[in-house]
C-alpha cells in the first residue's frame, strides 16, 4: 500500500488545504488500497477441518507456529465471518455437498486455499469415496502440498495468500466504477523460486536435525553441520 | 491344534459335528464355522452359558468369497460373516463364520444379542449388500443414501477415476442436501410427546462443528436442553482404506495405516505389520521390537496430548491447549530426526522397521523424558485439579465395566471403569514383557475418570520409553527373512540375489503365504487389529480394520441420555476418538 503521513505543518502533498486537517498528523491514502491492505492483514479462517491436515493447520494456531503473526488467529465457527476455507484434508464425496455449501455461505470477498494433497488431487486416495481434487466445484487460490503440510507450509502459502490479496482490486461500490474483481495471476512457485534455487550452493548436511529443533535450543546454540547461520548469534554469547 | 482348544471340546460337547467346522489359521485365535440355521443359537451360547463366556462383540465383518482361490477346505462360501468374539475371563479371542450363498444374501441380526452388532451389520449392508432380518434400521452407515452399489464387493470399482469425474452440479446438491435431511419417524422417533403436551427440538450438530472434533454428524432430540435421543450420522470421512489394502501390495499398503487414526502414527502400523509378519512367518530381531515399542509410546504420548489440550478446550479452557500441542510439538521433533515425519510416519516395515535409529537419538529421548513429566504435573494443578473442569466432567457420561463390554468398549475408557485390561500386559506382543510397567485404572468410568487414565498412562509411557533408552540391545533393524520388505540395504549392495528380491518386493511387492491372521494390539484410543486374508498374491484380499472409535461412537447416544447438551461436549472430548478411525 502508497501512503503518507501528513505533517501539522502543510506536508507533501500540496493539494492539501492545511486548513482542514486538525492539529494531529493523519495518514493518507487511496481508499481501494486502504481496504485491501486490511484485507491483507486480516484474514480470518473459517473453522472447518476434513481430517489429518487440519491438526496441522490446528498447530500453526498454538505458540510454536503462532500464526497471530499474519492476522489470521481469529478463527471463525460461522461461514458469514469467515474470510478463508483451509479445505484441510480429504475431500469425500459424502462431504463435499457440505463444503460447498459451506462456500455458498461465506461473504463476498472470500478465498479457499487447498491444504494438503487429497484436497489438491485425491492425493494417495484414488478411491470411490473421494473427490478427486477440490478444485472440481470450488474456485481455489492456493494449493499447499503436502501429506499433511507441515505448519509452516501452511503459513507460507497464507503469506502469498495474503501477497495477492493486498494486490487485488475490487469495486468499492456497487454504484460507481467497474463492478468486476481484478483478475490476478500468481506465478507459479517453481517458476517464481527457480533463480534462488539454482543459485542455492550451501545445503545442510544430511544428518542435521530439522529446523524446528530450535524449539529446544538456548539462543545462539549451533548444531554441527549448520555451518552458515542466516541470523549472526547476538554478541557476548 | 484347533481340537486342543478348551472352547471346541466346550463347543463339541454342545454342538454336533455338522454344526462346527474348525479352520486352522496363521494366529492362535480359535476360528469356526457354523450353519446360517445355527448362528444364533451358538453365538448365545458363547456370550450367555459357556463357562467364562465370550461377553464382548470384539468385531464383525464379512468376507466377499466369491473370487477367492485358497480356500484350503473351509465350507462353501459366497458371503462369509466373521463375528469376532473377546473373553476376558479366559483372555482369549474366538472367530465364528457363517457361510452365505448368494448374489443377495441375508442373515439373522444379533442386535438383541449385542447392542454394538447394530452399526456393524449397517456397514455390512453398505459395504456388501447383506440383509440382515430383524435389524431395527437397516440402512447404509458409511455411504451417502445415495450411492449404488456395495463397495467392499468385489465387482465394484475401487478407483474414483475408473467410476467418471465428480461434479456437483446445482440439482445434485440440492438432491444431496434433501438427502441428509433428518426424519425423526424414519428412526422411530415422535416429534412430539403427547403426554406432556409439549414437541422436541431436533438439534443438528455437524457435520462442520467445532465441538465434534471432525465430520461427525448427530441430530440431537431435545426436550429443553435435556438430551432425550441422540442420532450420529457417520461417514463423512469414509476413505476406504479396506478396499485400499485389496489393491496396494503388503509392503505399499503401510502408508495408508497411518492415516487410519492419523494422531497415532505408528500405533496404525504395528499391528498391521504384526498381522502381516505372521502370516509370512516372520520373528523380528529384539532391537526391532524394542524400536516399535519406542516410537510406539512416544506416539501414544503425542496422541494423548491432542487429546488433553482439545479435552480441557471443549469444556472452556482455552490456554492448555497451547502447552500441550507445543509438547506434542517436541515429540515431532524426535519423530522427525528419526524419520522425517510428522504426523504419518511410515517407518514400520514387514519385518523390521525402515530404518536404524540416528545417531544421537537417545540424547533427544532423554532430554524430553527430563522435561516432559514435570510438566504433566503442572498440567494437574491446571486442569485436573480445576473446579471448573471437575464440574463439567465428574459424573458425565459414565458407564459400568458391563455396560462397557456390550458396546465393545476398550483402552482407557474401559480402563476408567475399574477394569484392568491392557493388552500389553494381557497378551504382550511386540516384547512388552520385558518392560516394567503399570495399567492405571479409575474406578467411576465418567468423562473425569477417562481423563484421570491417560494421563496416568502418560507417565507409565514415560517409564517405558525410559527403559526402552537405557536398554535398547544392539543387532540388526531387520530381519533377515526372505519375506522382509524390503531386505537389509546393507546385503542388497553385496549380491544380486537380494538386490533382485529388493527389486521385486519395491515393485511387485512380496508374495505372502495363504492364511489369515489378526493381532490385537492396544492402540491409544483402544484395541486395533487387522485381520488380513491372504490368497497367496501380492496384495490382500480382504482387509478388515478393527477401530476402537466405531464402537466408542456408537455408545455415544447411550451414554449421553439425560445429560444436558453441554454435557455432550464434555462426553465427545472424554471419548477420544478421530473420525478417520470411526469411517476408516
Amino acid at each position: 500500500m502508497r501512503w503518507w503521513r501528513s505533517g501539522a505543518s502543510p506536508g507533501p502533498d500540496r493539494h492539501l488545504d492545511p486548513s482542514l486537517l486538525p492539529g494531529q498528523p493523519v495518514l493518507l491514502a487511496r481508499l481501494q488500497d486502504l481496504i485491501a491492505w486490511g484485507r491483507k492483514h486480516s484474514l480470518w479462517p473459517l473453522n472447518f477441518g476434513l481430517s489429518c491436515c487440519y491438526v496441522e493447520m490446528a498447530t500453526s494456531l498454538t505458540s510454536t507456529f503462532d500464526i497471530a503473526r499474519f492476522g489470521a488467529e481469529v478463527v471463525r465457527g460461522s461461514p458469514r465471518q469467515a474470510d478463508v476455507m483451509v479445505v484441510s484434508g480429504t475431500v469425500f464425496v459424502k462431504v463435499a455437498p457440505i463444503v460447498k455449501r459451506l462456500y455458498e455461505q461465506m461473504l463476498e470477498p472470500r478465498w479457499v486455499i487447498s491444504m494438503g494433497s487429497c484436497s489438491n488431487s485425491g492425493g494417495m486416495y484414488d478411491v470411490y469415496s473421494v473427490v478427486q481434487g477440490v478444485d472440481s466445484f470450488l474456485p481455489v487460490d492456493i494449493y499447499i502440498p503436502g501429506c499433511p503440510p507441515a505448519p509452516h507450509a501452511f503459513m507460507e502459502c497464507l503469506v502469498l495468500l495474503q501477497e495477492k490479496v493486498g494486490a487485488q482490486r475490487r469495486p468499492l461500490s456497487w454504484i460507481a466504477g467497474p463492478q468486476d474483481v481484478q483478475p490476478l495471476v500468481m506465478p507459479s512457485r517453481r517458476d517464481a523460486l527457480r533463480e534462488r534455487r539454482t543459485a542455492q550452493a550451501d545445503y545442510p548436511a544430511m544428518d542435521t536435525l530439522p529446523l524446528t529443533d530450535a524449539i529446544w535450543r538456548r539462543p545462539g546454540e549451533r548444531r554441527p553441520g549448520e555451518n552458515s547461520p542466516r541470523t549472526k548469534p547476538p554478541s557476548g554469547t | 491344534m484347533l481340537e486342543q482348544m478348551p472352547v471346541w471340546t466346550e463347543l463339541r460337547r454342545r454342538f454336533d459335528a455338522a454344526s462346527l467346522t474348525g479352520q486352522e489359521t496363521r494366529d492362535a485365535i480359535p476360528t469356526f464355522w457354523v450353519p446360517p440355521e445355527r448362528s444364533l443359537e451358538v453365538l448365545h451360547y458363547l456370550k450367555e452359558d459357556i463357562a467364562q463366556p465370550y461377553r464382548m462383540l470384539y468385531d464383525l465383518s464379512a468376507i466377499d468369497e466369491r473370487l477367492r482361490q485358497q480356500r484350503g477346505g473351509q465350507p462353501a462360501s459366497d458371503f462369509t460373516l466373521v463375528y469376532h468374539l473377546a473373553s476376558f475371563g479366559r483372555n482369549e479371542e474366538l472367530r465364528v463364520k457363517v457361510p452365505l450363498r448368494g448374489l443377495s444374501p441375508s442373515a439373522s441380526s444379533i442386535t438383541d444379542l449385542w447392542p454394538n452388532a447394530n452399526w456393524y451389520e449397517r456397514e455390512i449392508w453398505d459395504m456388501f449388500g447383506i440383509v440382515f432380518k430383524g435389524h431395527p434400521y437397516l440402512r447404509r452407515l458409511l455411504m451417502p443414501t445415495t450411492w449404488n452399489g456395495h463397495p467392499l464387493r468385489k465387482e465394484h470399482p475401487a478407483r474414483a477415476t475408473e467410476m467418471g469425474l465428480f461434479q456437483l452440479p446445482e440439482e445434485k446438491q440440492e438432491n444431496e442436501q434433501e438427502a441428509l435431511e433428518f426424519r425423526p419417524e424414519e428412526w422411530g422417533m415422535t416429534r412430539t410427546n403427547k403426554d406432556a403436551g409439549f414437541d422436541y427440538v431436533f438439534l443438528n450438530l455437524g457435520p462442520a462443528h467445532t465441538g465434534t472434533h471432525g465430520v461427525l454428524r448427530l441430530v440431537l432430540q431435545l426436550e429443553g436442553e435435556v438430551i432425550r435421543d441422540i442420532v450420529p450420522d457417520i461417514g463423512f470421512h469414509h476413505r476406504a482404506a479396506e478396499k485400499m489394502a485389496e489393491r496396494q501390495t503388503w509392503h505399499t499398503y503401510i502408508p495408508y495405516t497411518d492415516r487410519v487414526d492419523y494422531l497415532q502414527g505408528v500405533l496404525n502400523e504395528l499391528p498391521y505389520v504384526l498381522a502381516a509378519e505372521r502370516l509370512a512367518g516372520i520373528d523380528v530381531p529384539e532391537r526391532v521390537q524394542v524400536i516399535r515399542v519406542l516410537l510406539c509410546e512416544l506416539y501414544r504420548l503425542a496422541n494423548h496430548l491432542v487429546w488433553y489440550g482439545t479435552f480441557a478446550q471443549d469444556v472452556g479452557a482455552l490456554s492448555p491447549v497451547f502447552y500441550m500441542f507445543n509438547d506434542r510439538e517436541r515429540i515431532h521433533n524426535i519423530m522427525e530426526a528419526v524419520c522425517g515425519a510428522r504426523m504419518h510416519p511410515n517407518w514400520f516395515r514387514i519385518g523390521g522397521v525402515a530404518h536404524d535409529l540416528p545417531d544421537g537419538w537417545d540424547s533427544l529421548v532423554r532430554q524430553f523424558l527430563s522435561y516432559f513429566p514435570k510438566r504433566l504435573d503442572e498440567y494437574d494443578r491446571l486442569v485436573m485439579k480445576n473446579p471448573i473442569f471437575r464440574g463439567r466432567t465428574v459424573g458425565i457420561g459414565a458407564y459400568t465395566t458391563d455396560e462397557a463390554m456390550e458396546w465393545g468398549v476398550t483402552g482407557p475408557g474401559l480402563r476408567a471403569t475399574g477394569c484392568q485390561w491392557d493388552l500389553r500386559k494381557q497378551r504382550p506382543y511386540s516384547g512388552y514383557d520385558r518392560f516394567d510397567f503399570d495399567i492405571p485404572v479409575a474406578h467411576r468410568g465418567d468423562s473425569y475418570d477417562r481423563a484421570v487414565v491417560r494421563i496416568e498412562e502418560m507417565r507409565q509411557s514415560c517409564r517405558i520409553i525410559q527403559q526402552c533408552v537405557d536398554t535398547m540391545p544392539a543387532g540388526p533393524y531387520k530381519s533377515s527373512h526372505p519375506l522382509s520388505t524390503p531386505p537389509l540395504k546393507e546385503r542388497t549392495m553385496h549380491d544380486i540375489e537380494t538386490l533382485i528380491t529388493h527389486f521385486l518386493g519395491v515393485t511387485w511387492g512380496p508374495v505372502l503365504p495363504a492364511g489369515e491372521a489378526a493381532v490385537p494390539i492396544e492402540g491409544a484410543k483402544g484395541q486395533v487389529s487387522y485381520y488380513l486374508i491372504s490368497d497367496g498374491t501380492q496384495n490382500s484380499y480382504r482387509t478388515r480394520i478393527r477401530t476402537p472409535s466405531f464402537p466408542h461412537i456408537q455408545m455415544v447416544p447411550y451414554i449421553s441420555r439425560g445429560h444436558l447438551l453441554p454435557d455432550l461436549v464434555a462426553i465427545l472430548g472424554s471419548v477420544d476418538f478421530v473420525l478417520s478411525d470411526v469411517d476408516r
